[in-house]
Order: C-alpha cells, then structure tokens, then sequence
C-alpha cells in the first residue's frame, strides 16, 4: 500500500494564488511507500516545509493527496491527524504549559469530546514518548523555563504520542546538541522499523538525512528535481544541481578535515 | 501539587464568596453577614423573615444591592471569560474582547438611540442594551467578514489588525455624532463609562443565561483552545479543526462581550487583566482557566463596582476606573509577584 499517493500537487498558502507565478508546489507527482522513509531536501525556499503542510491537507491545494488509499479532501482534520503526524518547525510559545500537559495534548484525537478525560493508556503512551525523546524527567517543568532543544523534544515526544502510522517531521534535530541528535536519530530508526510506520523529513543536515532515509525527494523552486533510491539520486547528481553547489565534494572534505 | 492547586481552587472559591457579601453587605446603610444569609433563605424558601430584620434592609439587600452586585459579577465573569478565550484564540497576551471592535460598535448603536432619541415602547428599557448589542456584533461580523475575504485562513494578525482599523473608523462615527449633538454627549460618555446603577433582577436574569451557556460551550473547547495558543499550525497538526473551532469561539466570545457591554457600558481592563492573573496562579491549561477566569473576574469586577459606589458616596465613579486604578497595581503584583518564585 502507498503511505502518501500526490499526483499534479499544486499548493500555495493562498489559494487564489494557485496556478499562478506565486504558488510554492507546482505540480508535483510522487508516492511514498508503506513502512519506507524519505528524505525532502532541496534549498531554502524550495518548498520543503510546504510540502509536509500541503500532504496533510493543511493548505489550500489542487491536484490529489491520499494517505494510506485515501483522500485527504474526504478526510476530517482528526482522520488526517490520525494517519498523518506533523511536526511543524518550533514556534514562540505565547503561553505556558507543563512539559507533561503539553505532550498529553497529543492524545487530542484520541478523545472524544471537550469533557473526557485523558484515559491511563494515554498517560502511559505520553510517558512513553516523552521516555523516548528524553523530556520525562522535566514533566512538570513549564515550557517557558526550556531551552530551544529541550523545546524540540517535547513537541516532537508530543507528534509521537498522536500514535499515527506516518510521520512528517519538518528539521526535527534543530536546536539539537549532536549527542541527542544521535539519540534521536537512532529512536527514529527504530521506529520506522516497525510495521506499517512511514517517515517522512524534511532536513538541513544531508548526512543525517542519509542516514534516515531510503529514498529521496529532491525539491528545486517547487518541482521535484530528482527522486529515487538514494543511492541512484546520490550517482545522478541532482543534489549538486539542486543546491547548486558541490554538495558531496564537500561533505568528503568535511569529513577529510 | 495537586494539594496546592485545590487550596488555590479553595482560597478563589472564598474569596468570591467573600467578595459578594461585602459587595451586598457594605453602603450607606451595613448589612451584617448573618443578615444576608437570612434574608436570602427566607427569600428563596418562601419563608417569614426573621424577626430581628429591618424591613428596609430587606429592600435595600433584595431590590437594590443583590441584582446590582450579581450584575457585576456577572459581567465581570463574561468580560474576563471572553478574554482569556480571545488571547490564546489569537495567540496574543494582549487580545482582548474589545480587540473585535465590539466596544466601539456597541457605543455606536447606544449613540444613535441617545442622539436620534428611538423609542420603541415594546422593548422599553432594553432598547439601548438591543441596539448596542446589535450594533457590537454587527461589527464583529464586518470585522470577520473583511478579515475572512482578505485572508482566507483567517490569521489572528490580519482579524486584530482589521479589528482596530474597523473600531477606529467607528469611534470616528462616533465622535463625529456627538460633536454634531453635543447636548446628548453627556449621557453618551456616561453610558460608555460603563455603571453597573439601578441594575435589576431582569438584567441580571439574562446575563446570567449568557454567562452560563458561555461558560459550558467555552469549556467545551477548552483542548482545542489549549492547542490554539501553540498556533495555528500546530493545532491543526494534531487534528484540531481550526477554522470551525475558531469561527464558533469567536463568535461565542463577541455574543458574552455584546452581552456584559450593553448593559453596563465599556468596561476596561477586567477582560485583559483576570486572565493573566488566573493562568499566573493556576497554569495556562484552558480546563482551569476559563471557569477560574469567569469566578475571579466577577469577584473582581463585584469589588470594583462597591468600591466605586462607596469610595466618594453619595457620588459614584465610573467603575471603569476603579477596576483600572486598582487592577493594574494589583496585576502587577500577581504577574510580577508569583514570576520572581519560578
């Protein structure tokens, strides 16, 4: 089965600007396979981070999204949140919450209306996720008193406990000390390792990125450059045309140095 | 912790209690406690008063102070619940109810009944509440229509920004109306002012409807307000469905803030003020805050409203600057104060 299916994907943030010079995706066509993980690289401004609003149906778009053989169109924001976790890019936080309360609020779909109550399976999935990325032991630290990493990891224990099969992480490692990006990349491997889990990431740091993915989706102002195996995009060398730099070149010599 | 959140729930509770009975006990005339739970009992069992009662406390309890100080707690709960569902909805600690330009068009409709002297003898007495509501929601509705055609995702910038650029344009109206009638202008600045005088079971009757309703659908959303003040993104991203969340929220919040300002007049402050001050004590977790809000913002404005009727009697002043007056000190101290222990 195909996790995400686009064919023709246009989207912008406006939706009288599609099909029009200033849409950001224009026109893509790709699928993801079930249990696979991909990385979306390209330049700054490609439309990377578009792209993982547009699969989950949070932008206006033309064309077809399905998630797991469905539309995203015929979906409700919960069934698409149920497939489909998103992590966006960090944001300012305007109010403060305990680490705890903010990683609970992940279980939003799975509760039924505004006056249940979280159930102990979902504690015990938020205390799981937040175990995994390493924040259980600031639960009941408010969120105003973390740092940009510690940050990161409680949204990202938070997108784990929404319990969806796909996941779309936009520079989940930002903010990151090498250490816990280590850690983190490793959990991420594990996870996808699991049946029917698909991971998709948009990332900065292309050797992480290699190392978190199969497959590559490479963006160039909005269209797809190059996709594949990484392996056949790395030979063809569409990263260097896509930056327009001599991307491998100097990784080597990074690593040479 | 959670001992400390019920004595902090405790203490609130207390204190509101506190604040009523001294909001009915306290005037030209005193009413001791004992007094008011028994002309209360036998009021509302149907009983003989008590022998030790004065006729004319009963009066002055049961007709004048209770409706007056219930109609102040009651606004100040709408206006402070309105509030806090504003600031997280747009994402920004200084939204208010009035951010929608409700205050100003409610002004606008009182003018026009004032200025143009409307009778309509079937409403009476709420002809200035109907139109000014009328009037507050209708701007509203003009500000998120505007917002809505320019900027299909409905942003919280472009509703504030629309929202201040649509009040000013009406306090303009407003301005110009009562330069052209200045005979009425007094009766126009003391309405906006904002008084909770000669307030009567009726009025307090429907607010209490309002703010009963407001606070169960509020509540009702208190997780998908909880996820809205990470933003927009996010919300959705966890499977909140923002657009009808928000359309229904800030309705909602326009119909309490319509409600409590066209019966009282434009009173500032409590709407900014009580939210912050509850998530400061209570955390920002909208399950506490919204029905915290409601139950200290009443406290606070039933406070004021003695305060302004008691402080320079037998005058009264505006009750707008008393909770002003006393409430940004007091804010500072509840924001700053409880910050330093972090």
């Amino acid at each position: 089965m195909k996790a995400v299916e686009c064919s023709q994907l246009h989207a912008a943030y406006d939706k009288r600007v599609l099909n029009t010079d200033a849409e950001i995706l224009r026109g893509l066509d790709f699928s993801v396979e079930e249990g696979s993980r991909v990385a979306v690289l390209g330049e700054n401004g490609s439309g990377k981070s578009t792209l993982l609003k547009a699969i989950s149906g949070m932008l206006p778009f033309e064309g077809r999204i399905s998630l797991m053989g469905r539309a995203v169109k015929e979906q409700t924001r919960r069934e698409v949140a149920a497939t489909a976790a998103l992590m966006c890019q960090l944001s300012q936080v305007y109010f403060s919450y305990t680490v705890e309360e903010t990683v609970l609020m992940g279980r939003y779909i799975h509760l039924n209306g505004g006056f249940t109550a979280y159930s102990s399976k979902d504690r015990e999935i938020a205390e799981e996720c937040m175990d995994r990325t390493g924040v259980k032991g600031l639960a009941k630290r408010q969120l105003s008193s973390l740092s940009g990493g510690e940050l990161q990891r409680v949204f990202l224990a938070r997108t784990f406990a929404q319990d969806a099969p796909i996941l779309l992480l936009d520079e989940p490692t930002n903010h990151l000390d090498l250490k816990v990006v280590a850690g983190m990349s490793e959990y991420l491997l594990e996870w996808s390792a699991q049946e029917h889990h698909t991971l998709i990431g948009v990332y900065h740091d292309i050797p992480l990125a290699l190392k978190l993915s199969e497959f590559l989706i490479v963006l160039k102002n909005g269209r797809i450059s190059a996709q594949g195996p990484k392996d056949e995009v790395l030979e063809s060398g569409a990263l260097e045309k896509a930056y327009d730099f001599g991307v491998r070149e100097y990784l080597k010599e990074m690593v040479l140095k | 912790m959670r001992g400390k959140q019920s004595l902090k729930l405790t203490t609130a509770f207390v204190f509101s209690v506190i604040a009523m009975i001294l909001a009915v006990g306290v005037g030209s005339v005193s009413i001791s406690p004992r007094e008011i739970v028994a002309i209360i009992f036998s009021k509302l069992s149907g009983n003989e008063m008590p022998d030790f009662i004065n006729a004319g406390k009963v009066s002055i309890l049961w007709e004048i102070r209770f409706p007056r100080a219930c109609c102040a707690f009651i606004t100040g709960a709408l206006l402070s619940l309105s509030g806090a569902v504003m600031q997280s909805l747009l994402q920004n600690p200084l939204a208010s109810s009035y951010t929608l330009g409700i205050s100003s068009g409610a002004s606008l409709g009182a003018a026009f009944v004032i200025v143009y002297e409307v009778s309509i003898p079937a409403l009476n007495y709420f002809l200035l509440p109907v139109s000014g509501f009328i009037f507050g929601l209708a701007t509203v509705f003009l500000v998120l229509a505007f917002s809505a055609g320019l900027d299909g995702n409905l942003r919280s910038h472009t509703i504030i920004l629309f929202g201040m650029i649509l009040s000013l344009f009406v306090n303009a109206v407003l301005t110009l109306l009562s330069a052209a009638h200045s005979r009425h202008m007094q009766r126009l600045i003391l309405w906006q002012m904002g008084s909770f005088a000669g307030r009567r079971w009726e009025h307090a009757g429907i607010l209490l409807i309002v703010c009963v309703i407001g606070v169960i659908i509020a509540c009702a959303f208190h997780r998908e307000l909880d996820l809205m003040s990470f933003g927009e993104n996010t919300a959705e991203a966890v499977g909140v469905d923002t657009k009808k969340s928000r359309r229904i929220l800030l309705v909602l919040s326009s119909v309490l803030t319509g409600a409590a300002v066209c019966f009282t007049g434009v009173i500032g402050f409590i709407d900014l003020a009580a939210p912050h001050a509850v998530r400061r004590i209570f955390g920002s977790s909208h399950r506490l805050v919204l029905p915290m809000s409601a139950l200290l913002g009443g406290s606070f404005m039933a406070l004021a409203d003695l305060i302004s009727r008691t402080i320079l009697s037998p005058q009264e002043i505006p009750v707008g600057a008393v909770t002003a007056l006393l409430g940004a000190p007091f804010f500072l101290w509840v924001y700053f104060g409880t910050g330093r222990k972090r």
